[in-house]
Order: C-alpha cells, then structure tokens, then sequence
C-alpha cells in the first residue's frame, strides 16, 4: 500500500492506534500548541504585572472577546465553505449606526428602554442580512468571488456608515452602557449571551449536517453538489450567518461605547481572519475546529489588552500579531498532508 | 438471460406504445431506464446527440467507446448533474425529470463519477454518508456511521484501509476508488453507474471491482458501468452500449458483439459483423 501515514493532527476524531502515539498526536496538535501559548501569554503579562489577572480586567478582557469572537466564528464558517467574508468590520460599523438612529427615535417615541434596544438589535441584525443579500446575489448570482463580492460590500459598508451619521457618532445612551456593565462575577450579561452564541455555534459547525455540509463544500463543491447537496443555497445562508452575526456584533459595540459610532468595527475583518488563522483553519476550505479560533480571538484578545497593561504603546499591537499569524502559518504548512509545491 | 422485470405497475402498458421499447431484450419486461432522444450541447460542443439506450434491470451493462465520445457527459445527464437539451428520460416506463443529483438518488440512482466526486478534507465516513447523514436528536450520530462504514467496507472486502477515520485525501487511488464504490452501494440503488471504475486500480482489486458488480447485478441491482477495459468488459458485461463522437452507435447483448468487433465499433462507430452476428443470433 503506497499510502502515506497521516498523524492524528489533521484528523482530530481519528483514535489513534496506540496510547503512545496518541500522547505524540496531541502534542503535535496545533490546539495544543495554542493552548500553551495563551497560557503563556498570559503568564507573561501577569508577570510583568501582577494584576492582569485582577477580576476586574478579566471581565475587560471578556468584554473585548465577545467584540471579536463572533465575527470570527463567521469568518470561519465563510473559509471553511471556501469563501471569504471582507464586509463583516463594515457591516458592524453600518448596523452599529443604524442601531443607534432606531434606539434614539424609539426612545424619543416612548418606547420603554427595553424594547427600544431589543427593536435596535433587531435593526442591527436586519442590516446584517440586508449586507448578506448583496453579498450573495453577487456571490451566487452575478458570480464574483467571496473576494470581490465583500471588497465591494466592505467599502459600501464603510462609506454608508459615515453618509448615515455623518461623521459623528449617533445618540448618547447611557442606559446602554449601564445594563450593559452589569453582570456576575467576571461576566457580563451581554458576555454571557455572546458566549452561548459561540458555544452554538461551534457545536453546530462539528456536530450537525449543516457543519459537516459546510466543510464537504469547501473541501470539494462539485462532491457536495453531487452528494445531493443545495451547494448554492448553503452558501448563501452562510453568508445570511456572517451578516447577522456582524448585526448583532455591531449592536455590542454600540452596548460597550454607549452610542453608534461609525469607525466602530472598522478593519476588524482583518483581526477575525488572523483568529481564523492562527486557529489552524485552511484558508483553502474544507478543514479547521471551532476551538481553533476561540483559542486564535483569545491569543489576539490578550495581546492587544495585555500590551496596554504593561505600558507597550498599542502601536507594537499589529507587529505582535504579524509574529502569532506568521507561526501559526508556519505551523499549519508543517502539517503533515499539506499539499506542498516545492 | 433472465431479466427482473419489477413492476407490473399501470403506467408500463400504457407507455409501451408510446414509449420506450428494449432492443434485443424480452419486450415485456419493462426498462429500469431508458433514455430517447438525449442531447446534450456544451455551448457549439454537441457532447451528445439522439442517444436512445435501454437499461433492464439486474443486468451489467458496459458503455464503451473512445475518450471523448461523450460516455461521461452521458452519465453525468442521467444523474441529474447537468440537464440534457432535450430528450426525455423513462424510469420503469414512466417519464421522469432529473433535475438535481438529488433528484437522480431518490429514483435510485447511485453514480461513481470518473473523477470520483469526494471531499479530500472529510474522512472515509464522513464522504460515505455525505449528504445523507445519520443524526440523533439533530446531532450527527457519528457512532452508527462509523460501524456501518466499517461493515459495507468489510462486506466488500476493502481491507486495505487503516481506519475508517482516515482523510480521503490521504488515500491511495484504488483505496479512494473503493470508498466511492462502496459509497454507491451503500444506498441501496436500483441502478449503480460507475465511470471507469478499474481506470486506478492493480490487478487484485480490479478482480475486486468486478466481483462486486457481479455481485449487485446478482442481487438485481442494475449496472451501468463505464470501461476501457475490453478484458473487463467481457468478463461481467451483460449487454454493450458503443458511442461514438457523441452518438449511440450499437446496443444490445452480449452475445451479439466479440473483442474485434467491438474495437471497430469504438474506433470507427461501425462494424459489419455486429450486425452479421445479432441477425444470426
Ligand atoms: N463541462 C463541459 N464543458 C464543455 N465541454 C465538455 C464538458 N464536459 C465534456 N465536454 C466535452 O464533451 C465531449 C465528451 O466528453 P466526455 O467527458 O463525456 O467523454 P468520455 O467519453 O467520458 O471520455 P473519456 O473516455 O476520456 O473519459 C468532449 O468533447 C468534451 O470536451
Ligand atoms: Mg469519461
């Protein structure tokens, strides 16, 4: 048999023969590799000051999770179909405005407090999806690349959100600000709902057909298709997913800064794509876990607060990440069954 | 030869005026699939023209003919991948649409295409099930897959893969090939088409291969399978069907064809003496 070997690292649910060999595999797992390095990122701020850890920026630290990860989980269904998503930062500075246009003329209407920002996360999803449907006409439709269909969507987006508001940020809201500082322990509400929302997210991406048809698309489109798959109609929803989801992120940044500002959310499609590739997913579709990229927005998380914290001015943020992304690069091309060109 | 006729159904006695009649096959027994008047156009490419072919059940049919005659682009119409321009499609006597590969696995259609149609990044259970997926409670039953993959591979003899959890695209050529074929038999078809199904494969798992067609069409499972391979297709072919530049030129039995004759079919689209034996016959 002239098969080549393939360690359990690229096979996560593969039992490996042997215990040994199964200690060996996980090691050489690259959710393994980052656990540890976040374990050491962490001791190294905590070092360089003893109260990283202090509960209060703990809660910080989760708070500026829950503003990265659910783009990530995004950006990781749209590369695990083989697409890509440009237009998710845009879209969080779009929907963040036209949350905060819905919640000031709710309120200004009489509208209880609640309901008003209930009815502007609803606006803030809705804008979401509004992004998803060009982005899938022209995806599925017109037949651009993810590529070009999001760069279009992404510069839409940023121009829109400064024409709507122009140029300042929308409505003050401190009530906002304050049912959005409340919580228990380390946790705030809306950090609680943002976790459940990954947790699901994740579980349908491993553990249901729409996951598992998610990968088969990105792996070989013309295989699903054939396997009796609704190749365009998956896409499509993927692209719905990664709209909502920028929405609802848009409407945690207008909780977190108590307004809508249109530079919110701007460039992060960079950061969720670098979580999604330091979390070990193949930017050519078809592979990657979910836990990859909690562990990827995690790392970025600590590194940018931790920076702060210890005094390093945040423009050494993006060289710091340019060294994680440029390892985890690194990392994935060693492993093994990675189609190599030289 | 006996042929399974499996319905006895309305619509059979109905059709048969109209519809399609079997050439060099018990008339009364009706066809699992035939096909009148297929055509197919790539843009000015005309792939295939007025194809009309008979496919009886429990029988192995072997579709010959030069690359690019348009055999592939034959198969990949009757599995619902690319709509034909025009023509029609019978499926026991009753005319059918296919529009969808989905379409084509609900008749009972189960295709192994030549360029085997699987995802390198799934494992073998994983492309085994695709698109057909058992779940519990909405969450994929991985458990039941994995034990019944390994015993479809184990009734088939596939006993050259380590672990069924294996990537596909860590495999080797004939391993792949016989987790696409096992794939198709594992869905309980009444019609397997295999593409060039030993093309990849060394002498012991082509005699594999072929057992097992012999084996489907024993179980009265029709086969349509698609080979270059006069060797093979002597050895399990109960019927031939010869294309030639996009047409049908000849079908019918066995009996009515021998290796030269079948050559010349394929390299020239005719041959005297097909014709010379099946009037003989
Ligand atoms: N998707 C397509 N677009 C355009 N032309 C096509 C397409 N698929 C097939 N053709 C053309 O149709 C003709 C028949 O091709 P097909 O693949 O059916 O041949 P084949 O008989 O299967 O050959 P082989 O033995 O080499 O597999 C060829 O001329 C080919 O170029
Ligand atoms: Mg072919």
């Amino acid at each position: 048999m002239s098969t080549v070997e393939t360690p359990a690292a690229s096979s996560n649910e593969a039992p490996p023969p042997s215990p040994l060999r199964r200690v060996a595999s996980f090691a050489a797992n690259q959710q393994f590799i980052l656990f540890l390095v976040l374990v050491g990122v962490m001791v190294f701020f905590d070092f360089h000051n003893s109260r990283f850890f202090g509960t209060s920026e703990f809660t910080n630290l989760l708070v500026d999770f829950s503003e990265a990860v659910l783009i990530a989980g995004a950006e990781m269904y749209v590369i695990s179909s083989g697409g890509i998503d440009l237009s998710v930062g845009s879209t969080i500075a779009v929907s963040t405005v036209v949350g905060a246009y819905a919640i000031q003329y709710l309120e200004g209407h009489h509208f209880g407090e609640f309901p008003s920002l209930l009815l502007g996360t609803f606006a803030c999803a809705g804008v979401g999806a509004m992004v998803w449907v060009i982005n899938a006409l022209l995806i599925t439709k017109a037949r651009l690349v993810p590529f070009v269909a999001t760069l279009v969507t992404l510069s839409m987006g940023e121009g829109l959100a400064l024409v709507f508001s122009k140029g300042g940020t929308v409505g003050y809201d401190p009530a906002a600000a304050v049912w959005s500082s409340t919580g228990f322990w380390i946790f705030r509400w809306l950090t609680l709902m943002v976790l459940t929302v990954t947790v699901v997210l994740g579980l349908v991406l491993h553990f249901t057909r729409y996951g598992r048809y998610n990968f088969a698309i990105g792996s070989n489109p013309f295989a699903a298709r054939a396997a009796g798959i609704n190749v365009n109609r998956h896409v499509a929803s993927v692209y719905v997913l990664s709209g909502v989801l920028a929405g609802l992120t848009g409407m945690i940044w207008y909780f977190n800064t108590s307004g809508g500002a249109p530079q919110n959310g701007i460039g992060n499609e960079l950061e969720a794509i670098a979580a999604v590739v330091i979390g070990g997913v193949s930017l050519f579709g078809g592979s990657g876990r979910f836990t990859g990229i909690i562990l990827g927005v995690a790392i970025l998380t600590v590194v940018h607060d931790g920076l702060v914290f210890i005094n390093i001015a945040t423009t050494w943020n993006e060289v710091v990440v340019a060294g994680f992304i440029a390892l985890a690069a690194v990392l994935q091309s060693m492993r093994p069954g990675t189609k190599r060109l030289m | 030869m006996e042929s399974t006729p499996e319905n006895n159904d309305l619509t059979s006695s109905k059709n048969r005026q109209s519809g399609p009649v079997g050439s060099g096959v018990d008339p009364s027994a009706p066809m699992l699939l035939s096909l009148r008047d297929i055509t197919k156009s790539f843009g000015a490419v005309q792939a295939l023209q007025h194809v009309d072919l008979d496919i009886p059940a429990g029988q192995v049919t072997a579709l010959i003919g030069d690359n690019g005659a348009g055999k592939s682009t034959l198969i990949k119409t009757v599995s619902g991948i690319w709509a034909p321009t025009s023509g029609s499609m019978y499926w026991q006597g009753q005319e059918v649409h296919v529009h969808t590969p989905r379409d084509a696995s609900h008749l009972g259609i189960a295709t192994v295409y030549q360029d085997l149609a699987l995802c390198d990044n799934l494992d073998i259970v994983q492309n085994m099930y695709l698109g057909r997926e058992d779940t519990k409670a909405g969450m994929l039953d991985e458990i039941s897959m994995e034990l019944a993959t390994t015993k479809t591979l184990k009734d088939l003899s596939v006993s050259t893969v380590k672990s069924v959890r294996q990537l596909v695209g860590s495999l080797s050529g004939g391993q792949r090939q016989a987790v696409a074929v096992a794939r198709a038999v594992m869905r309980e078809s009444q019609l397997v088409i295999l593409d060039e199904p030993t093309a990849a494969l060394g002498v012991s798992q082509t005699a594999q291969v072929l057992d097992l067609i012999k084996t489907l069409s024993s179980r009265g499972i029709a086969v349509l399978v698609i080979s270059h391979n006069l060797n093979d297709v002597f050895t399990v072919a109960d019927r031939i069907a010869v294309m030639y530049l996009g047409t049908l030129v000849s079908h019918g039995p066995i009996a009515n064809y021998d290796r030269n004759s079948a050559v010349e079919m394929i390299t020239t689209g005719k041959s005297d003496r097909v014709a010379a034996l099946a009037s003989s016959n």
